[in-house]
């Protein structure tokens, strides 16, 4: 029998695998959707154990050609699978779970009936959140970049031998909870604390004032608070990969640049950053993405007026039980986010990564 | 509801898909179909058996019996709000620890009840489909008790076997979250009003209104339990919140909040995490809740309780079983424990909320003479008139109550 799947495989073995890999990715996707249930979920998972039992036959039996071309999908298989049962039923699950209503109030189970009126209310009840949502992680956003390139650079090309010395200190808050960071900047930023403290020292609280960055003589609860802790808790997300595009820059670049009579300046601005850019790109989806979807800091930092879409998800999650309008949310969160990388990749992405 | 219903979760299995059952649990607890209608409509299904069992459950856990540990002994598992029992410190034995000493029960207690709703939503997927959850007892506050005995996910409670139920206060007999009292018994009782720091306002408190001065603009806090919020806001304006019905009865308050939190006089809401606030300043003024008042006032005296002149909004944690619950003779145990006077004095003089026991005040006199004399853990009739409990709400009613306010507090 195996001599005829590897006489087959001689043939189109590229289309096996792929063909192994569909089934296989979408059987799981079914199993984990609930579609597929009881003994025909058992037969969809025994489908797939089988398509990858055939594809190890067909790797480790068939011609050398057959192996070359099948390898791929082989490869390819552990990712596939991994993210047809947690990533494409999960998400299959929440559109679905956001065209639903509730039977009643508490219900556990939402019945599927094409319900839009979860995405009419997403849009029309929580049109503030969503715009902080994308103007604090717009504005963090950029605060790393202005922080985390020079800091990059400076690693990269004047780092030396504590290049990794540094990094290491970049790296460093993550040993301690994201939680527990941003809940100490609670006490930090305190009205009696030492940022508020050494503020009013050096009487420089009017001036925060007029930059709307302090109210009322306050630093917590404030948006530029959230923005703070946005930009805060994102920033080596930031700067890891500037630095990693920095560290491949050859310095002769820079060099040859000087020779033909340019400035060290625009040696910078003509060499340097260009070669940055896939990092930046990467730093801005790493930071973006999920400080557009955060809600601890404005949690913690924020007021009753700086809360963002990542709180009204989970308060319509865990407090008002709406699970369709939060999958709703949820997915316009999404929708959003994918539209603006879209667009940031076609202006500003590059070959590498877009 | 004066027998005992059989529980439709038990019995023998029946031919109903997981599906069926889930849409039938679901619409059980959609309220309006009743017990009856729920058999009926398993019936009618040419099932094998008028009831169906829970899928899920595993076997050898009969839901609602005592399978205990056999004879003395055995294990219970109690979820409690945090700080919100004596522990064994400074030479001191807890509550729980003599409990132990006492029966032999081998008892879990966790501090992981630290909202109502979020605590809902952890068990809402389980309850609402039948399953038990873990622990055998948790803390609702009245409000979600009520919620909870609508949708019919407690068990009843084995008052036969709690003998020192009888202590429990005459205020909180039969109360209205509780209509038959067959389902709850109180755990601590308490009062939200005002709570401030004078040395952060500059001066002393006694209205509502203060919480809306410009002055304190930004110093202001509220909590995120609806019901004390908007309840003591209501009060203030001359609303009875004892007899609300409907959402416009409380529009008023919902009016006053969204104002002072879209003009920033509002810093943030806050659960059971103002302490630290309140006591270095960050809030002047906020609703908060006696007995936590009183814990920091020891730490900080500048930071006071006051009940409002409009009156102060009383509520009550409860003690109740999750349906399922597996070692009912432990918690019967140990309700009749923390209902002996002896045993609440410890607690009380520990926790600084009202006992829902009587006759604790005479042997808090024993442990702490000042605190038996507090009113605010031993409120006089005067100060107790001046109370009123939220009325529970419709369903329904309760959802616009909930969507309105959480519009406010911004989520």
């Amino acid at each position: 029998m195996s001599s005829a799947v590897v006489r087959w495989g001689v043939r189109r073995p590229e289309m096996l695998g792929l063909g192994a890999l569909l089934l296989a990715g979408g059987l799981l996707a079914a199993v984990g959707t609930r579609l597929l249930t009881g003994p025909l979920a058992v037969l969809a998972l025994g489908t797939v154990f089988a398509s990858i039992v055939a594809l190890v036959v067909v790797a480790t039996m068939g011609t050398p050609e057959t192996r070359r071309k099948i390898a791929p999908y082989g490869l390819l298989k552990p990712g596939m699978l991994w993210l047809a049962l947690f990533y494409l039923a999960p998400l299959f699950t929440l559109l679905r779970l956001s065209l639903s209503t509730l039977p009643s109030r508490f219900a556990v189970e939402a019945n599927f009936d094409w319900n839009f009126d979860n995405y009419v209310t997403a849009f029309t009840d929580f049109g503030p959140q969503f715009q902080r949502a994308f103007m604090y992680s717009g504005i963090a956003t950029i605060l790393t970049i202005a922080i985390g390139y020079p800091l990059a650079y400076v690693i990269a090309f004047r780092g030396g031998k504590f290049r990794n010395l540094l990094l290491g200190l970049v790296v460093i808050p993550f040993f301690t909870s994201y939680l527990i960071r941003t809940i100490a900047w609670r006490s930090i930023l305190s009205d009696n604390g030492i940022a508020t403290g050494m503020i009013g020292k050096f009487r420089l609280t009017w001036m925060l004032e007029t930059m709307g960055m302090m109210d009322n003589g306050r630093l917590i609860n404030t948006p530029a608070a959230v923005i703070f802790g946005l930009t805060y808790n994102f920033l080596p997300f930031m700067i890891l990969p500037i630095y990693v595009s920095l560290e491949k820059v050859d310095v002769r670049l820079v060099d040859a640049a000087k020779d033909l009579y340019s400035t060290s300046t625009s040696a910078f601005r003509k060499v340097v950053v260009p070669l940055s850019l896939p990092g930046v790109f990467a730093g801005t989806l790493l930071t973006f993405i999920p400080a557009a979807g955060d809600f601890v800091n404005a949690l913690y930092l924020g007021s009753p007026n700086t809360t963002m879409i990542g709180n009204s998800i989970q308060d319509q999650f865990l407090v008002q039980n709406n699970v369709p309008l939060a999958s709703a949310m949820s997915f316009v969160l999404m929708l959003i986010i994918t539209v603006f990388v879209i667009i940031y990749s076609r202006f500003f992405g590059t070959e590498d990564l877009a | 509801m004066t027998t005992r219903r059989p529980n439709p979760f038990t019995g023998p299995r029946s031919a109903m898909t997981r599906r069926q059952l889930l849409m039938r649990a679901g619409a059980l607890g959609a309220a309006g179909m009743t017990l009856p209608a729920f058999l009926a409509a398993c019936g009618s299904d040419g099932g094998s058996g008028a009831s169906a069992t829970t899928p899920g459950t595993t076997p050898g856990t009969t839901p609602g019996t005592t399978p205990g540990g056999g004879g003395a002994g055995g294990s219970l598992f109690f979820e409690n709000w945090p700080s919100y029992i004596d522990p064994t410190e400074d030479g001191a034995t807890g509550t729980v620890d003599r409990f132990k000493e006492a029966t032999g029960i081998d008892m879990r207690y966790t501090e992981a009840y630290n909202d109502n709703n979020e605590y809902f939503a952890k068990i809402q997927p389980l309850l609402g489909r039948g399953e038990p959850i873990d622990p055998d007892i948790i803390a609702p506050t009245s409000w979600l008790a009520n919620r909870l005995i609508r949708l019919e996910w407690l068990d009843k409670l084995p008052l036969d076997q709690v003998p020192n139920a009888a202590n429990l206060r005459a205020d909180l007999q039969n109360p209205a979250w509780d209509p038959t009292g067959e389902y709850s018994l109180p755990w601590q009782t308490g009062f939200a009003g005002i709570a401030y720091n004078s040395d952060a306002t500059g001066r002393e408190i006694t209205s509502v209104d203060d919480l809306f001065d410009p002055e304190f603009a930004g110093k202001v806090g509220a909590l995120t339990e609806m019901r004390d919020t908007i309840g003591v806001i209501a009060m203030s304006l001359g609303i009875d919140i004892s007899t609300l019905t409907t959402f416009d009865e409380a529009k008023p308050a919902f009016d006053k909040l969204q104002e002072a939190k879209d003009s920033g006089q509002i810093r943030r809401f806050h659960g059971n995490d103002y302490f630290d606030d309140l006591s270095n300043g960050n809030l002047a003024i906020t609703i908060g809740w006696s007995g936590d008042v009183a814990a920091i006032a020891r730490d900080n005296p500048a930071v006071k309780f006051v009940f409002p002149e409009s009156g102060a909004t009383s509520w009550a944690d409860t003690m109740v079983l999750p349906k399922g619950a597996k070692n009912v003779a432990q918690a019967a145990e140990w309700m009749n424990f923390v209902y002996d006077p002896v045993q609440a004095a410890q607690i009380t003089a520990w926790v600084g909320y009202v006992s829902p026991v009587d006759g604790v005040q005479d042997e808090v006199a024993k442990l702490d003479p000042d605190l038996a004399n507090d009113p605010l853990v031993f409120p006089d009739d005067a100060t107790l008139a001046n109370t009123q409990g939220f009325a529970p709400l419709a369903e329904d009613v309760e959802a616009e109550y909930d969507a309105a306010f959480s519009a406010i507090t911004g989520a």
